[in-house]
């Protein structure tokens, strides 16, 4: 198949939509098929066999200075001033000039390339619509609906200001309209697709559910004297400001636990972190919690392989990247049963420790009780690592994933 | 024909359409640039202005609504109380906003039916406004960028 996959910001270390279209377009690749990406900035590293087509914009939403020397008057082209006037007033205009571009590289690749099917990956724009005038199968993975990280926000004291920022930022007329026009729907999770079908009125029977992968020969379990389990360890890797993260009743979790534990925390060194940082100080939790900020893959593995526990107190997932994580290097879970998260961690004490959501007091037993039985504690992160191998593999993703692709190819001709 | 080239066409003949029809209707049927009382240009001349502004102006003041009542009716699950530094009023405020948007846009369209230049001149004032503020504000980003590139690039 010559497929063509799209996402509106390419690079891995942007987040999961980068890592899913890294991993899916490698597997691809390996499965046989030929493979474009359409991608936007920051844009993803070079795979081998996958062709890149860029698709740039000028950023408007977070950089200041956006006036390119080189080409000072491009802020005046059309696109771009809508850009700047929609980010100016607190929307999120990526998402949809980003499809009306992709529709133009589109457009202009139709010459030379006949693609079989294109696959977008979480960015449902007006353009789309466009795109779906050109007749080939076009699928879309949504991770989660946005309306999630919307509602998660509002459950934090915040101004009516910032409130406001919230309900423009997130595009969800835009997505729901387009979404609900696309010939399949993929999405990592039952959970998620749920959540769809709330969110955006997509029936379950247009949605595929394919699983995110882990590469487990990336995150593996290191052994050694140089990676000993430190006492009371414990780790979080997300964004800390990301408030679907829960990270505010782990704080608080924190001063509810029998042990001194000490945690640490891997959050790619947001670059506003504010909200957090406070918190730590009003609950006093300062000596107990190290910031590691952005920090290289090699670390993160080494740095799981020196904690005991890892923790994942989400109110919402969509999959979980993290825990996965986590879980593929051997290490205990203990994680909230908000979202797809119970999909990923699976039996409750064999492969991991579920919690309900927004509850404190459940997540410092479950500290406690893991810290105080270690022989159970590394039972069940082997039982872990197992299910992940056996469950969570890019191999799985991309044959499940081409399967669907033949499913749209075939109810379109 | 593909459907898509039809629709394509039928887009470009209904702009060029209410392109003509606006040009007719607000410049040539009566000569824009002697008209000195809005009372005496004929109806169409008026709505041909009136009907774009006010499509952005009720635009304008639905979102505003629809944020106002997106606050004001969101269900979420309470914060901690721990976290609860001072008593949230934005849901009194979003009620605000609801109101003030709603009875503006009443206002406006009370305006647009009696044919008030100030229905149409105070809006359109605004969105001009806010238009040529930011393409002042680009003006202003250009002539302070830097000139060069850096070395590297």
């Amino acid at each position: 198949m010559k497929i063509c996959l799209m996402s509106y910001r390419g690079n891995p270390y942007c987040g999961g939509q980068g890592i899913y279209l890294m991993y899916l377009a490698r597997e691809l690749v390996r499965l046989g098929h030929e493979v474009h990406a359409i991608v936007g900035p920051p844009y993803p590293f070079p795979i081998e066999g996958v062709t890149y087509h860029y698709v740039s914009n000028h950023n408007y939403f977070n950089v200041k200075d956006f006036v390119k020397p080189d080409k000072p008057f491009a802020t005046f082209k059309p696109l771009n001033f809508y850009e700047y006037v929609a980010s100016r007033f607190g929307i999120f205009p990526e998402i949809e000039t980003f499809s009306i571009r992709a529709y133009e590289k589109l457009k202009e690749l139709s010459r030379t390339h006949t693609f079989d099917i294109i696959h977008d990956n979480q960015c449902l724009g007006y353009g789309f619509l466009l795109i779906k005038k050109l007749g080939i199968p076009f699928i879309s993975t949504i991770h989660h609906p946005l309306s999630i990280d919307r509602t998660t926000w509002f459950e934090y004291p915040s101004s009516f200001y910032l409130k406001m920022k919230r309900v423009l930022y997130y595009p969800l007329l835009m997505q729901r309209f387009v979404s609900k026009r696309m010939d399949l729907i993929v999405t990592v999770s039952h959970d998620s697709a749920r959540e769809i079908t709330k969110a955006f009125g997509v029936p379950l029977s247009k949605q595929r559910v394919v699983y995110n992968g882990m590469d487990s020969e990336i995150f593996y379990p290191m052994n050694g004297k140089y990676h000993k389990k430190e006492k009371n360890s414990l780790i979080f890797v997300g964004n800390v400001e990301d408030r679907k993260k829960g990270v505010m009743y782990l704080l608080k979790a924190l001063t509810l636990t029998r042990n001194d534990v000490n945690l640490t925390i891997v959050d790619g060194g947001a670059p506003n972190r504010n909200f957090v940082p406070r918190w730590i100080d009003k609950f006093g939790l300062n000596d107990k919690i190290t910031f590691t900020g952005k920090i290289t893959m090699d670390r993160l593995i080494s740095l799981y392989s020196k904690t005991q526990i890892a923790l994942s107190p989400s109110l919402y997932e969509g999959f979980g990247f993290p825990a996965a994580e986590a879980m593929a290097c051997e290490l205990p879970v203990i994680a909230a049963s908000g979202g797809a998260l119970p999909e990923v961690i699976g039996e409750h004490m064999k492969t991991g420790y579920l919690v309900p959501p927004r509850d404190p007091q459940a997540l410092a037993d479950a500290i406690d009780f893991l810290i105080e039985n270690p022989k159970l504690r590394e039972k069940m992160g082997k039982e872990a690592r197992k299910r992940v191998l056996h469950t969570f593999t890019w191999e799985n993703a991309g044959r499940e994933m081409e399967a669907v692709y033949r499913e749209a190819i075939d109810a379109h001709s | 024909m593909p459907r898509a080239r039809i629709l394509g066409i039928f887009a470009c003949v209904i702009s060029t359409v209410l392109l003509a029809v606006f040009g007719y209707y607000a410049y040539i049927l009566n000569d824009a640039y002697s008209i000195s009382n809005v009372q005496k240009i004929a109806a169409e001349t008026y709505y041909a202005v009136a009907v774009p502004v006010g499509m952005v102006t009720i635009g304008i003041l639905s979102t505003g609504f629809w944020v106002g009542m997106t606050i004001l009716t969101i269900k979420v699950a309470p914060p901690m109380p721990e976290i609860v530094e001072k008593k949230d009023n934005s849901k009194f405020k979003a009620f605000l906003l609801c109101l003030v948007t709603a009875a503006l846009a009443g206002l406006f369209i009370y305006g647009v039916i009696q044919q008030y230049y100030l229905a149409i001149a105070i809006p359109a004032t605004v969105i001009t406004l806010v238009l040529l503020g930011m393409v002042f504000w680009v003006g202003v980003a250009i002539i302070t960028a830097r000139s060069t590139l850096y070395k590297e690039k």
